[in-house]
């Protein structure tokens, strides 16, 4: 396949802790042709010129949610944004904003894991069932309930888009409340007024003031910003109502 | 004792980084305009409990050009106050279905600014047929 | 070095380390778990499955067919009790996923829906859209969540295990945040690393699908068995090797050579019809349509593409608004990658390398030879794909044998205690000046991505679909060759923190050490039997020598030694592997005789 050979700069923001005081950008000439993406890219970089470059990656099929960065101050999966779109500018890749940046374009994911842990993400059965008794019933139209806010590949990218989440990290997040609602909307699960309990506290849903922008970059059509919002009105009606209704939070 | 030392990065003018953001903080900023308006009526409401000379001077201080300037500024901020809230209130509605076929966020957008502009269009032919 | 004892050990939280961890804290809550992954769980590479888990649901299945299915489809090459036990509990499995909130997609009356799939006799396939190992996975993981007795060690890399007293008794792993060492001790631990697809160049595998609990494993004197078999799935995307899904074959996708003509029927594989018909032309198994393609290619029949041959996979006819609704992550593929519209283009497609079916030899329980040991997965030889798998039935695999490994593992840490810690940490020390070793090393001259791209692009020309004794054996030279270059390795990074670059240069080793296993066991096995097929004078299938399963045992530096070991035969005595309109003649003579004999 004879292309001839285009070179792209692709600037890097570089952070080694055990050497680097602070980030330091670093230019690379890289060769590429119009199908590399910029995972490619930086593979190229880290596979001929330079062995010290370090990000994660796995899948190349934008399902895995690995390879999340930001590619020209904007949060991508760089598996599946190509070369060809910058070239022949420059193209600056980042570590994904609003998280601590461990090494070079690696952040640490530990505080999403916690919180996506810390809301009981896994089914809470409304009524008990037998294996024998075979599967729950669910219509095609209760499935699309919820389906969308299952595919959440937990790439992060939401939270680098998240400026609420940049200013105050306590904030839950786009992708961790959305798979709360995620639960909440499947007909099989009961364990919304636990669930709740969260999503209804200031670092729940009431973080959120709808910028939108985690909608905007998600890559699979997640739409957490329409999971949190939704729930601001129920949150409010229990606001008003949970000193008459015993035990607070329903359904 | 590790080596790990993680690097936060500052938010200082986060909201001039991307146009998306200037664009959110432009939305926010028109809730000052609709605040201003109101104080404008709530003024209005005052004078004329004080009187009809002190609402017609009112009513004459809108008429004056700094007023008129002002209010002008006042109706572009509505505007884009209006269209932006309903551009993002399909993110407040549950997921629905209309006919067995699930409700677009255009739709709803659509609707909430035909419904604006339809209400509009009501107020200022009741307004203007209450004038002799 | 740190240490942390636990009782069970699990390396690997993919599909089958996450439901064996499950199995565990279910059997016994007070059992310490310590599940080990070199990733984030959701990273694993189950989650890219697409297409579906097998599993006889409709009134008109029979758990008889889809044994039949397997073992045909396996080319008689696997354990059948193995396969017995698979096909009985894979329908409770796939409910128990389901009552975990697998998202799976339904029909109208609100039943879990099933479609076809190669190989398959009668839809059994359950799925969630075109993303149900992305489902499964999550499922699994946010299940995993409930169980307070299982600690995970994300993104711990495992450099070796720990072997004491006969019997294996925990691992090594580095921290990759830190760089720092752990020694997890375990009374029993099981092995879910996945395949090893990357040895080779054009792969569906992601970038963590490197060998390396079969590596750990075989380096201990546990046998690879079976690791000829590759499967190359028919319908990848060029170059990338990205995966379209059977299932685009099973909702009625086509496969047209250059003139537009529907090619599998020239393979055995007609009458082609208009619907799809099961184990008919598209449908059926992989290793046919694979062998078919690079047929076509001979004959000069595929279209020229810019990277090389392809055929086209046209879903036009099935409309947008169907697309959209039973393949969405392949009309996102298509557009996002190719720039194609699939409702109006045919997608250009390629066979890659997709599948393991060989791996650690494992019994019916999951067990291997060395005592404390077990397997689950791609990773393990439990002896239900024999010489090539069906789709969909890996991702069942995973589930049934996962509860199986984490059950006998409770059995064999609850009868067992750590033996001499003393020793086990002096091996400990011992293996990780091993893994430092390749960092630092003073005069190492070879580059990582140079010695990687050389074993894919060998692997690729000696282990294709097609094979020669003459092409294997350059590719069995140049793969000893790569091992000693190996050990004159240079890296960049001498760092502590997320150095990625030695992981890369660990994970060579692994990748070197199994491409061996697979290659020198393709060239002894001189027959042609599923997806192993030469064209050197071995082009049929020989039940006489070759009804065996390959044992490939570690031999430090020199070649591995083959062996052989009996494949276990119950209900199917080897048959006509035929699918299309021979397949249905050779099922009513299978009927016939059945019924002759009684």
């Amino acid at each position: 396949m004879a292309d001839a050979e285009k070179i792209i700069e692709i600037e890097v923001l570089r952070y080694r802790p055990e050497q680097d005081k602070e980030p330091v950008w670093q230019t690379y000439k890289v060769p590429f042709t119009d199908d590399m993406s910029v995972l490619q890219g930086v593979q190229y970089i880290k596979d001929y010129l330079d062995g010290t470059v370090s990000f994660r990656w796995s899948c190349r099929m934008a399902i895995c949610g690995s390879c999340g960065m930001m590619i020209d101050g904007k949060p991508k999966l760089s598996c599946k944004t190509f070369l060809r779109e910058y070239y022949p500018g420059k193209l600056r890749v980042e570590a994904l904003a609003h998280l601590p940046i461990e090494r070079d374009l690696i952040v640490d994911a530990g505080d999403f894991v916690k919180k996506l842990e810390s809301i009981k993400p896994y089914i809470i059965p409304k009524e008990p069932r037998t294996l024998e008794q075979g599967e729950y019933r669910q219509t095609p139209e209760q499935r699309e309930k919820y389906e969308q806010y299952s595919s959440c590949i937990n790439c992060m990218l939401c939270y680098a888009a998240c400026p609420q989440y940049g200013l105050n990290p306590k904030f839950t997040g786009p992708g961790v409340l959305a798979l709360l609602h995620r639960y909440n909307a499947d007909s099989r699960d009961g364990g919304s007024a636990e669930r709740l309990e969260l999503g209804y506290a200031d670092e729940g849903f009431w973080g959120c003031t709808a910028v939108g922008y985690c909608s905007e970059v998600c890559p699979k059509g997640v739409d957490p910003a329409n999971a949190i919002n939704q729930n601001k009105m129920n949150s409010a009606i229990n606001y008003f109502t949970r000193f008459v209704t015993p035990g607070g939070a329903g359904k | 004792m590790s080596n790990r030392r993680p690097y936060v990065r500052s938010m200082d003018g986060w909201w001039k980084r991307d146009v998306y953001f200037i664009r959110y903080m432009a939305r926010e900023v028109t809730a000052l305009f609709v605040a201003a308006y109101a104080v404008v009526l709530l003024v209005g409401v005052l004078r004329l409990s004080q009187g009809q000379a002190a609402y017609e001077a009112w009513l004459q201080a809108l008429k004056s050009t700094p007023s008129l300037v002002f209010h002008l500024i006042l109706l572009a901020t509505f505007v884009y106050h209006t269209w932006s809230w309903f551009n993002i209130m399909p993110k407040t509605m549950p997921i629905m279905f209309v006919g067995g076929k699930r409700v677009q966020p255009g739709t709803i957008t659509g609707t909430g600014l035909a419904a604006a502009v339809v209400a509009c269009l009501a107020v200022f032919f009741i307004v203007r047929g209450m004038h002799p | 070095m740190e240490v942390f004892k636990a009782d069970v050990a699990i390396v690997g939280a993919g599909g089958g380390g996450l439901r064996a961890a499950i199995a565990v804290a279910e059997a016994d809550p007070t059992l310490k778990i310590a599940l080990i992954s070199k990733v984030y769980p959701m990273r694993s590479h189950t989650v890219a499955a697409e297409g579906g888990a097998a599993a006889v649901t409709r009134p008109d299945d029979t758990l008889d067919h889809h044994f039949n299915d397997t073992v045909g489809g396996g080319d008689w090459l696997c354990e059948q009790d193995v396969v017995e036990y698979f096909v009985a509990h894979a329908h409770e499995e796939m409910v128990q996923m389901e009552h975990w909130g697998c998202p799976w997609s339904r029909k109208d009356d609100g039943h879990v829906n099933v479609r076809a799939f190669g190989g398959m006799k009668i839809e059994r396939t359950w799925f969630a859209a075109d993303k149900t190992g992305f489902h499964m996975l999550h499922t699994l993981f946010q299940t995993s969540i409930k169980y307070p007795s299982i600690k995970r060690f994300d993104e711990y890399f495992c450099t070796d295990l720990m072997v004491e007293d006969g019997r294996c008794q925990g691992v090594l792993a580095i921290q990759i945040a830190t760089g720092e060492f752990t020694l997890i001790q375990a009374k029993a631990v099981i092995i879910a690393t996945g395949g090893a697809g990357r040895v080779f160049r054009e792969n569906t595998n992601g970038g963590i699908v490197t060998g390396d609990g079969m590596a750990l494993a075989y380096r201990h004197g546990v046998p690879l068995r079976d690791m000829e078999f590759m499967q190359y799935h028919p319908t990848c995307m060029p170059r990338t090797g990205l995966l379209f899904t059977e299932a685009c074959r099973g909702e009625g996708g086509l496969l047209l050579n250059k003139d537009g003509y529907r090619y599998l029927q020239d393979y055995g594989l007609g009458p082609p019809e208009d619907k799809p018909r099961n184990k008919f032309m598209e449908l059926g198994p992989r290793d046919r349509l694979s062998q078919a393609f690079w047929h076509e290619q001979q004959k000069g029949r595929t279209i020229d593409g810019p990277f090389g041959s392809v055929v086209n996979l046209d879903l036009r006819h099935l409309g947008e608004a169907y697309l959209r609704e039973r393949l969405p992550q392949i009309y996102e593929l298509a557009e996002e990658f190719m720039g194609i519209d699939p409702a109006h283009t045919p997608i250009p497609v390629v066979p890659g390398v997709h599948y393991t079916m060989g791996g650690i030899l494992a019994d019916g329980k999951t067990a291997s030879s060395l005592p404390g040991l077990y397997s689950v997965g791609e990773c393990s030889s439990v002896g239900i794909h024999g010489a090539n798998r069906l789709g969909s039935n890996s991702l069942t695999e995973l589930i049934v044998f996962g509860k199986v490994a984490g059950i006998e593992a409770v059995k064999f840490a609850k009868s067992v205690a750590i033996s001499n810690p003393g020793a086990i940490q002096k091996q400990a020390e011992a293996a990780q000046a091993r893994a430092l070793g390749i960092v630092n090393k003073p005069g190492g001259t070879e580059r990582l991505a140079v010695l990687r791209t050389e074993m894919a692009k060998s692997m690729e020309d000696g282990c294709g679909i097609y094979r020669l004794g003459t092409t294997m054996q350059v590719t069995c030279d140049k793969i000893d060759e790569l091992r000693q270059r190996y050990k004159n390795l240079r890296l960049e990074d001498s760092s502590k923190v997320y150095n990625t670059e030695w992981l890369l240069g660990i994970e060579l080793g692994y990748l070197l050490d199994v491409a061996q296993a697979v290659v020198y066991s393709a060239i002894n096995r001189k027959e042609s039997r599923g997806s192993h097929q030469r064209l050197d004078g071995y082009e049929q299938r020989d039940d006489v020598n070759f009804l065996k399963h390959s044992l490939a045992y570690y031999n430090g530096d020199g070649a591995p030694r083959i062996e052989y070991g009996e494949v276990k035969i119950t209900k199917s005595k080897p048959g006509t592997r035929a699918y299309g309109a021979a397949g249905v003649k050779a099922d009513e003579e299978r009927k016939k005789q059945g019924a002759a004999n009684g």
